[in-house]
């Protein structure tokens, strides 16, 4: 089963079981659906599905407006670069729902455009600036195991949250991880592999890339401890700091075009608590312009530079 | 005839004591004892006394920044709303929001925002609240000439529309936006066009006679419910406790109209309350109702209570 189809199995169960629940956002049912999103989401007849007007501020607002009364809501939304015009609900309108009593649900469900080749804009993937802005928590789903986690627990649950998926995964078989070590009681910090050689951490849309080095290393017979850092903010990655206490070498891949990284905040955290033998960062480069132009978004990775690098 | 009279009385009362509540405000303000920024709403009196007349139980209002003449109006006391002003955990929402965001849910007031334009489309996602609950009220929301300006006006109307929710959409049209008159910042918005454009019923009300602002707004708020439609209502308003800035720049004197802070000319000691001698203000419309000695005998009443309150 590919990405897509796996997040539209999760969507269409869970909304099936919401009475009351309003699904809207541009072309939700009609077309691709969103690219196979939303395709056959089925919902009691109490709820309503939106065809929307190209209006992301207001949509913003409307899904704020039914969430203040009580009825809980979904925005399916083609692009994350669309919710900058709603930017002034999340900062202010969510302000003064979350400083008052609210059983309602609100989850806004963007795709991020991390595939490329669209030019010199529509390229925004910087998830956690989102989340940042204004204290919100957000979900990157990478893989079979968080995305079932995530999405059964949080698309309709009392608050708003954000939720994102990856363009560039969409058509891709779904990555499904052996087995599932630890998650948090949050569901934003994932672990799936434990060594005591190196730990791994993937923030924003990167695991892949993290699950591919963790099989070469496997390959190269180092053990490490795998982690998935899935909410970007406010995140608790005590479990992680704890590992590398213990490794006391790190990999982080951020695949995120912030210039603010989430991976920042964590190796903050961990330069308080452990002397690192050996980190290795694996980022975005900005040196040249080419970013701004219709190019493939994959990060360019020498995955045996970076076993090399780890046994130097 | 004895009806209307009855009516009249209960309404002026009504309006005084908003008038006055916020004249005691503004002397608490003049003194410089609020940390928080208020937007006083001298002159909106008679809208707001008009809305709370015809709203219902199951009514929702949406309010902007300048929210305290309703606020007073919904609530019928002041103590509660100058304790949040004081941000005193006895106010009115446990010093949570200060003035620009006070709500008041246990009368209906569920969102009030400070940010012009952001309440029209969550007044958009109320109205459908309201539907997918099958409840019976309707969304009341309130903007300024300024948020016309706003992207949220034409895409909130737009969502009304094409979603068929009723609601209430009231322009309140002070002709200013902060220090700055609509003829200053840009063309004239012909409100009633743009309201045809979108197929939107318009109603203007000018002249501060509450009995008439309550009849015709009845009827709207019945013909929006049983038609499912948005009415845009446009409420010629004249924000009172304007006054003459004079310094290097303007030795003759420069007219400041009143947006927010303590007004400077207003003093609470007026009586009955009058600011401006003309249909502007809402008192000056019901002496021309009631009589001088009628509006001097009901403030008096109204002073003391609020007094009696606030002791």
């Amino acid at each position: 089963m590919n990405y897509i189809e796996l997040i539209n199995n999760l969507l269409k169960e869970q909304v099936s079981k919401h009475e009351q629940l309003v699904i809207f956002g541009q072309n939700v049912s009609a077309g691709s659906c969103i690219g196979g999103m939303t395709r056959d989401l089925s919902i009691p007849k109490s709820g309503r599905i939106i065809n929307s007007t190209n209006s992301e501020n207001s949509l913003c607002g409307f899904g704020f407006g039914m969430m203040i009364n009580d009825v809980s809501s979904i925005f399916f939304m083609k692009q994350l670069d669309f919710l900058l015009l709603g930017i002034d609900h999340l900062v202010n309108t969510y302000n003064l729902i979350r400083n008052h009593e609210n059983n309602a649900s609100f989850t806004i469900f963007p795709i991020v455009m991390d595939n490329g080749f669209q030019g010199s804009q529509s390229s925004s993937n910087n998830f956690a600036d989102f989340c940042s802005i204004a204290r919100i928590k957000g979900y990157t789903i990478t893989n079979k195991i968080d995305a079932e986690k995530i999405i059964s627990s949080k698309l309709i649950s009392p608050g708003f949250r954000i939720i994102a998926i990856s363009q560039r995964m969409f058509k891709d078989e779904v990555i499904t991880p052996d087995e599932l070590i630890y998650v948090n009681d949050e569901n934003d910090v994932f672990q799936y592999n434990s060594g005591d050689d190196v730990t791994v951490v993937c923030f924003n849309f990167s695991f892949p890339y993290g699950k591919k080095i963790v099989d070469i290393l496997k390959d190269n017979n180092l053990k490490c401890s795998f982690f998935n850092v899935n909410s970007p903010t406010p995140t608790n990655w005590t479990k992680i700091v704890d590992d590398v206490s213990k490794t006391k070498k790190i990999i982080i891949i951020d695949d995120s075009k912030s210039e603010n990284l989430s991976c920042h905040s964590l190796l903050t955290d961990i330069s308080d608590k452990v002397v690192l033998d050996k980190k290795i960062i694996l980022k975005r480069n900005f040196d040249n312009t080419d970013w701004l132009n219709p190019i493939d978004d994959q990060m360019d990775i020498n995955f045996q530079q970076v076993v090399n690098d780890l046994v130097d | 005839m004895c009806d209307v009279m009855t009516d009249l009385n209960s309404i002026t009362e009504k309006i005084l004591q908003i008038r006055i509540a916020q004249m005691m405000v503004n002397e608490n303000y003049k003194d410089g004892q609020f940390k928080i920024p208020i937007h006083l709403a001298f002159g909106h009196e008679t809208i707001a006394v008009a809305i709370n007349e015809i709203m219902d139980d199951e009514d929702k209002l949406i309010l902007t920044h300048r929210n305290i003449a309703y606020n007073l109006s919904r609530l019928g006391k002041l103590r509660p709303i100058m304790d949040e002003y004081f941000l005193k955990s006895t106010g009115l929402d446990s010093a949570k929001s200060g003035s620009m965001n006070l709500i008041n849910p246990s009368k209906g007031i569920i969102y009030t925002s400070s940010i012009l334009g952001n309440n029209f489309s969550v007044a958009v996602g109320i109205a459908m609240s309201l539907k997918i609950k099958q409840k019976d009220g309707i969304t009341i929301v309130l903007g300024g000439d300024g948020s016309l300006e706003e992207g949220s006006f034409h895409e909130s109307i737009l969502m009304f529309k094409s979603l068929n929710l009723s609601g209430l959409l009231i322009i309140e049209n002070n002709e200013w936006s902060m220090a700055t008159k609509i003829s200053e910042r840009r063309i004239h918005i012909d409100l009633e066009t743009f309201a045809k454009s979108y197929n939107v019923k318009y109603v203007k009300l000018s002249g501060n006679n509450p009995l008439d602002y309550i009849q015709k707004l009845k009827k709207l708020k019945d013909l929006s419910k049983k038609s499912n439609e948005l009415i845009c209502i446009e409420v010629m308003v004249n924000t009172l406790g304007d006054w003459i800035m004079t310094n290097d720049q303007n030795p003759d004197g420069k007219f400041i109209n009143y947006h927010a802070g303590p007004a400077p000319t207003v003093d609470v000691k007026t009586c009955p309350a009058l600011i401006k001698e003309n249909n502007s203000d809402p008192i000056f419309v019901l002496i021309n109702l009631l009589g001088i000695d009628e509006l001097n005998k009901i403030s008096d009443r109204i002073r003391h209570d609020l007094e009696e309150e606030m002791k």
